[in-house]
């Protein structure tokens, strides 16, 4: 009964709309920033499992690194194999606003995932709320303290990737926010690395040796927060220090396992590209989305790393979908 | 360079062929520039003891160990090639490359041993591919490793899926962390610089190194078999790479085919600031080896100093531009005199 109204709901907003479903030739193009980093691969299994239940192919589209300028050419000449819609990750802000808006004007929906681009052309932004995974770390890492000292009180940094991205910065601003929580955390550093794990355990390091009585570091991503992972475990700290990092990857999971890192502040690359292609497909179909939907964080700990929820989050091979009120 | 007098046999040649000092000054002008690069280490070392309580401490001084000997190791390897007149530009790339290879064989059952004789041997066949293109083909070696630095991040990332590869056996970690009176990772940079040195120095081979950067057209007349010297000077440059994989792999305790981004660059920054010449005919072991310090110092010290990261890369260049300066108005002087 109930899938017969949702098949004739779903039936109706096709005719509204005046197109047809979708026949086994659609497309839908997936461009991401770099198609070498792991987080972006997690993009791209979202986005195949939709592409699977929807019955439509998926286009795994970017360029190896960041480049502005090779992902707007991938964007134009996906663009000109007309797919029924696109989910990009721009690359730049300011550079990818026009082409996408180029995109739109040409019929094509485009969604826009995890980063946004300067212009209001588009069907729908599916992104992290970065400032508040930022905050969320804050709070994790004034929970490990008091754990371990009984306050939330001592000195503390924090570790950028690299240095001019966009939401990079807001993880940054977002943590710095998050302390003015704990009047008793003092930020004593900020360093900024190369985006290279070496760079990010040789900077703790250094930052420990500045500071010995440091009791917490952030670490904004997961090439930093591997490095530092390393670099607490090479020192032996675990049980001493907080350790927070953005993000999940091989090397951050062992550290959470072994106790190097405190807590991991998760982001949702899967759902985004899952919820990608699901919106990509509606929009194409006419269904009007709305202009903004905040993809979540959560945050892991040892304690809780293999709670079925939060399991999916770290290992996408674990990932369950549904029930739809939760990860 | 063709239009240089003498190919130089002997690193340092212009200290023993010039006539005694009559003084002070001349002496000075004639000591290489390592020396300078070395009395300004320590003069910065010195520094540091100084202002910063934390600098001269035990904990700091190992972390220095452990931090300098994977990119030292890198630059051993560029030097052999800057001294034959060639460069490297493929390291950083071989470095996760081979870095990749360790960590998926290890992670594969394969015992440590094994695993890396393997991956220096992947290490030297890509040696063994640039300098056949190079002495054979006549490819630029700029534009060989070029090439290379593309193909091996290649490489690196379709082996490894894009993923970092973590679960290594406890083993590998255990010895980039571990010491033996110092730590193990300093050992290592150790021997490979002994090893490196002792063939620059105390070697025919090494010899036709030198004779070969300062002047490739004039070594080949004297006989002097050049493709064969290009082969050793390569094979060490990568094959040094693959260790540095390995250890680097040993201290992160996972592989990420990202890593090691811009290495080739570092290295080339540590030898040419150690008093090699990107000319060909001069280089040494020390020098890039003070060299490979004198950076890792800087960024120790700016974290200990507190200063600005932004402006830290901008000193880091400066140092590298006035480094070359001083060693160009020098050897001007020298012609001069």
């Amino acid at each position: 009964m109930m899938r017969k109204s949702l098949l004739a709901a779903s039936a109706a907003i096709f005719a509204l709309a005046g197109v047809t479903p979708a026949s086994a030739e659609d497309t839908v193009a997936v461009i991401v920033k770099a198609t070498t980093s792991e987080y972006w691969q997690w993009v791209f299994k979202g986005a195949e499992e939709a592409g699977r239940q929807l019955g439509v192919k998926v286009g795994k589209l970017g360029t190896p690194k960041d480049d502005a300028a090779g992902q707007i050419a991938v964007l134009e000449n996906a663009a000109g194999s007309k797919p029924a819609a696109i989910v990009i990750s721009p690359t730049i802000f300011e550079a990818l606003g026009d082409p996408i808006a180029a995109v739109t004007d040409a019929g094509i929906p485009v969604i826009v995932i995890d980063s946004g681009a300067k212009t209001d052309k588009y069907a729908s932004f599916l992104t992290t709320n970065n400032e508040a995974g930022g905050k969320a770390a804050a709070e994790a890492m004034a929970t490990c303290i008091k754990e371990r000292t009984g306050k939330a009180a001592g000195k503390v940094g924090y570790l950028t990737a690299m240095a001019g991205h966009e939401s990079l910065d807001s993880r940054d601003r977002g943590f710095v926010e998050g302390l003015k929580a704990y009047p008793d955390m003092t930020l004593v550093g900020n360093r900024v690395a190369n985006n290279e794990e070496a760079e990010g355990m040789t900077l703790t390091a250094d930052m420990l040796t500045k500071d010995p009585d440091l009791v917490g570091l952030f670490a904004d991503n997961a090439q930093m927060g591997t490095g530092a992972g390393a670099s607490v475990a090479e020192q032996k700290l675990g049980a001493k220090f907080c350790l927070v990092a953005f993000d999940s990857d091989a090397g951050e999971l062992e550290h959470l396992k072994d106790g190097s890192i405190y807590a991991l502040i998760v982001q949702d690359p899967y759902m985004m590209g899952f919820a990608g292609v699901w919106y990509g497909y509606a929009a194409a179909h006419g269904v009007r989305l709305p202009r903004n939907v905040d993809t979540g964080v959560g945050t892991v700990t040892k304690a809780t790393m293999n709670d079925p929820a939060l399991a999916g989050l770290l290992d996408v091979s674990k990932r369950k979908l549904g029930p739809f009120v939760a990860n | 360079m063709t239009d240089q007098p003498m190919p130089h046999i002997r690193p340092g040649p212009r200290l023993r062929s010039a006539a005694p000092g009559k003084s002070l000054q001349a002496l000075l002008r004639r000591l290489p520039i390592e020396t300078y690069v070395i009395a300004f280490t320590v003069m910065l070392w010195v520094a540091l003891a100084l202002t910063t309580p934390n600098f001269l401490t035990e904990g700091n001084i190992s972390n220095l160990m452990r931090q300098t000997p994977v990119a030292a190791i890198v630059a051993i390897g560029v030097m052999c090639t800057i001294v034959i007149a060639g460069i490297d530009l493929s390291v950083g790339s071989v470095v996760a490359f081979c870095g990749v290879v360790f960590a998926q064989m290890c992670g594969h059952g394969l015992g440590l041993a094994p695993a890396a004789l393997l991956t220096l041997a992947a290490g030297a066949g890509v040696g063994l591919v640039n300098a056949a293109a190079i002495a054979r083909l006549g490819i630029p070696p700029f534009i060989v490793t070029l090439a290379g630095l593309q193909v091996y991040r290649g490489l690196a990332l379709l082996l490894s899926g894009g993923m970092t590869i973590g679960g290594l056996p406890a083993e590998v970690k255990e010895f980039a962390r571990g010491t033996t009176g110092l730590p193990n990772l300093f050992w290592a940079m150790l021997a490979v610089g002994v090893a490196v040195h002792y063939l620059l120095r105390f070697t025919r081979t090494g010899r036709y190194m030198y004779a070969m950067g300062s002047n490739a057209e004039a070594a080949r007349r004297q006989g002097i078999n050049t493709p064969r010297i290009t082969l050793i000077a390569y094979v060490l440059s990568s094959g040094l790479a693959a260790l540095a994989g390995i250890l680097l792999v040993s201290r992160l305790s996972i592989a990420s085919p990202s890593m090691a981004n811009a290495y080739e660059l570092q290295a080339i920054a540590a030898a040419v600031v150690g008093g090699a010449s990107l000319f060909g005919g001069r280089g040494t072991v020390l020098g890039t080896v003070v060299g490979a310090i004198l950076f890792t110092t800087m960024s120790n010290a700016a974290v200990l100093l507190g200063i600005d990261p932004f402006w830290e890369m901008v000193l880091e260049g400066l140092l590298i531009a006035l480094v070359v300066y001083l060693d160009n108005l020098q050897k001007r002087r020298q012609a001069g005199s």
